[in-house]
């Protein structure tokens, strides 16, 4: 079908006004809605997804209202296009959306009760806001859809509680920040190119020779320095633990594991699509010092992460250093590095998306997720903890799980590329990631209260009631998402080959240094 | 403590500043912006594309129609997430903190002149919506004005007042059909063969050229863009000076 790449965005859009319509008539029929419009816009995604590998050119381009683009520079009229990049992310985006839109119905009952005409249009909204973010090819359609994307995002925190609306205002302040950057950069490479067209751009630096442009520099500063802030990446990652932790639960599944990593998806295309390698790696000081920031950024979010005695608090930190990861793996400039980055991108969303439904079961059936509330839910709750460990183990990065895959090239990429300090950063926050969810393992498996208190009597025993460690397995239209998404996560670990031989064929054209880049 | 944001402030201001010395001159033939045939194409080929006289309308609306649903979007989103987030949880209105009951009838100049201008506003605001093919207005700016002569009525008299005329579930749902007349639009071009958005395909629908298919299609989506405007510009007034409770005036 032609039209594939458009109907990814539009099953949603279409799928949000009949929430925002016929939820007004009837509350019940969100969800089915909801559900469905996610459905058709996965099949979207996985047809553009095979269009685009099945095309010489390895890209499939649509432009809205019908416009030529063979003009040099492209850019009358906007342009979806979908390289492989483009379209994995975009299926990564709607594949999560479609997971956590099945989880939703008994969490947003709870949570935000007799406003699910109101939750499903946003929710629906901001996987169209996001899938397009991936499949855009047009500097500032990007921008409107940061901003669909970020507007949903402060309705779908704020709507929970209070609490969650005070955590929303640091959001709104931060991401408007970053987002009228990221425009003020757009702004300024119009003015020099006098296109918006991606490969437009790309294609006036070229031929213009503005690599060394004041205006062009300036702009990449503000475009890049937006969305590190989008991205939460660390000196500016103050919005993101409260906003995630206090969300209500559907929000934080659908939002973590796709917002930062969307926007680490849109760094990497501003670097090899719109400025280009040579740019961005060679005419700006870049490559040289965003690995040491990095560095900084895991081992202060690792170690925050650390000290958190509450999961969804803990996940959130983690959320920070897994950022920190995927900046890292762009900017020592290494094939093997972007590789893992983009894998990173990936697997990454899978395991969020796979700890975070898990956290929202144990909080609906635990009221909490402190630490010390988790003791005997493996004997209460098996299948959801192991869908939580399976999370935990690729964020460890245990094979066979897709985690291991990614942060192999992330590490094979700083060895090559020499960035000594990237790697020894990798293993150490590794080795804190081992310690964080061993001590969760043994909470839940041992009587040890958080004093280091024993609890129980000896060997296996829980010093809790057969009460409290009845099987009572979470609900299915719970557990089920939940162990689609850890499986998911196993099923890209095993066939990694084939998801890194779709990367490597969208980055050939780069021409990326396979050594040390200087 | 405050001065420190000062130092982001003055370091952007000089970043912005830095870069200006590189902009291109006014009007310099030879900068690659002036080279580039995207801004000549729309001023060459505005008229003969699509019939609008008014190049911005045309880039709005068509070359960049895109975006603009999606701006629409935006404006729908800000709408649904005010209401989510007030809705419920406003606070009881505490008894000596703030009584919601008003002090005084409504003033009888006041309200006798709004009852006289708001039938002309709301005329003038078709007029600025409909005449944005020719001179500067459009769906936004039509929808702002009709949506302010709402919030002149809720001023005038009390909120209530103007809720009974424009309920807030109407509100909803007229800014959802100006979604769906907009992506409507789209979708009947994509039907019609064309991409999404790909107004021209709609002259096998109008008996009209293909020009003047993108002509009226334009004006269409315009309609969209103002149904979804007028009415959440006035349900987040009634929210936020309410607090969510639609209840009292200001």
């Amino acid at each position: 079908m032609d039209n594939a790449i458009a109907w990814v965005l539009l099953f949603p859009l279409i799928g949000s006004t009949a929430c925002a319509l016929l939820g007004m008539v009837n509350r019940k029929l969100c969800y089915p809605i909801s559900v469905l419009s996610m459905v058709a816009a996965t099949w979207a995604s996985v047809e553009t997804l095979f269009q685009a590998v099945a095309s010489p050119t390895a890209e499939v381009s649509y432009i809205f209202g019908g416009w030529v683009l063979d003009l040099f520079p492209r850019g009358v009229g906007i342009e979806f296009r979908a390289d492989l990049l483009g379209a994995l992310i975009a299926l990564v985006v709607v594949g999560v959306g479609l997971i956590v839109s099945m989880y939703a119905k008994l969490p947003v009952e709870k949570e935000t009760p007799k406003k699910e005409a109101l939750y499903y249009p946003l929710f629906l909204l901001q996987i169209t806001g996001l899938a397009g973010i991936a499949l855009t090819g047009d500097a500032f359609n990007l921008y409107v859809l940061i901003e669909v994307a970020a507007l949903t995002g402060y309705g779908l925190i704020a709507i929970g509680s209070n609490r969650a609306a005070a955590a929303t205002f640091n959001y709104l302040i931060l991401g408007t920040i970053g987002a009228s950057l990221y425009l003020l950069g757009v702004g300024y490479v119009y003015i020099k190119t006098g296109t918006l067209n991606m490969v437009g751009i790309q294609e006036v630096i070229a031929t213009n020779g503005l690599h060394d442009s004041p205006t062009m520099q300036v702009a990449f500063v503000l475009i890049g320095l937006g969305i590190l802030i989008k991205m939460a990446f660390f000196p500016f990652h103050a919005w993101l633990p409260n906003a995630y932790s206090s969300a209500p639960t559907t929000t934080s599944c659908l939002l973590a594991p796709l917002v930062t990593k969307v926007m680490i998806y849109v760094m990497i295309r501003m670097v090899l699509t719109v400025f280009g390698v040579e740019f961005s790696f060679e005419s700006t000081l870049w490559s040289e010092f965003m690995p040491w920031l990095v560095v900084i950024a895991i081992v202060c979010a690792a170690v925050m992460a650390l000290a958190q005695r509450e999961i969804k608090k803990m996940l959130a930190y983690l959320i920070v250093a897994e950022v920190g990861y995927m900046v890292g793996g762009v900017w020592i400039y290494n094939y093997y590095g972007l590789i893992g980055s983009i894998f990173h991108i990936i697997s990454d969303a899978c395991m969020t998306l796979c700890l975070f439904l898990a956290t929202g079961i144990i909080l609906r059936a635990c009221k909490t997720t402190h630490f010390d509330g988790l003791r005997g839910l493996f004997s209460k709750m098996p299948l959801t903890m192991i869908g939580f460990f399976v999370g935990g183990f690729s964020i460890i990065g245990l094979p066979p799980t897709c985690g291991f895959f990614s942060k192999w090239y992330l590490i094979t990429g700083g060895m090559v590329a020499e960035r000594w300090e990237y790697m020894v950063v990798l293993m150490f926050s590794t080795m804190i990631m081992v310690v964080l969810f061993f001590r969760l393992i043994e909470r839940i498996h041992l009587a040890v209260s958080e004093s280091g208190e024993d609890l129980g009597k000896g060997h296996g025993d829980l010093g809790l009631t057969k009460e409290q460690t009845k099987f009572e397995e979470a609900p299915l239209s719970m557990l089920i998402p939940l162990l689609l998404a850890a499986s998911i996560v196993m099923i890209i670990g095993i066939y990694n080959q084939e998801v890194v031989d779709q990367i490597e064929r969208f980055l050939a054209p780069f021409n990326l240094p396979k050594g040390t880049g200087h | 403590m405050k001065w420190i944001s000062l130092i982001p402030v003055f370091s952007v201001g000089a970043l912005l500043l830095f870069a200006a010395k590189d902009f291109p001159e006014w009007g310099d033939p030879h900068s690659p912006a002036s080279q580039s045939p995207v801004s000549s194409h729309f001023i060459n080929n505005t008229g003969v594309d699509t019939e609008v006289p008014n190049m911005v309308t045309a880039v709005l609306a068509d070359y960049r129609g895109f975006d603009t649903m999606f701006e629409t979007v935006v404006v729908f989103i800000a709408g649904i997430a005010v209401l989510a987030i007030l809705k419920g949880s406003g606070r009881r209105p505490r008894g000596r903190h703030r009584s919601y009951k008003l002090e005084a009838e409504p003033d009888l100049i006041v309200t006798y002149t709004v009852r006289l201008v708001v039938p002309v506003i709301q005329l003038f605001a078709f007029y600025v919506l409909a005449h944005g093919h020719v001179s500067p207005g459009g769906g936004f700016q039509g929808g702002v004005v009709m949506g302010a002569s709402f919030i002149l009525i809720a001023l005038a008299w009390d909120l209530d007042h103007a809720l009974v005329r424009m309920s807030l579930p109407r509100c909803m749902v007229i800014a959802a059909v100006g979604i769906i007349i907009y992506a409507g639009i789209g979708f009947l071009s994509m039907f019609m063969g064309g991409e999404f958005l790909d107004y021209a395909e709609l002259e096998r629908l109008l008996p009209v050229s293909r020009e003047m298919a993108r002509y009226y299609a334009i004006l269409g989506v315009e309609i969209g863009v103002g149904f979804t405007v007028a009415s959440i510009m006035f349900a987040l007034y009634a929210n936020l000076s309410s607090e969510g409770r639609l209840k009292g005036g200001l």
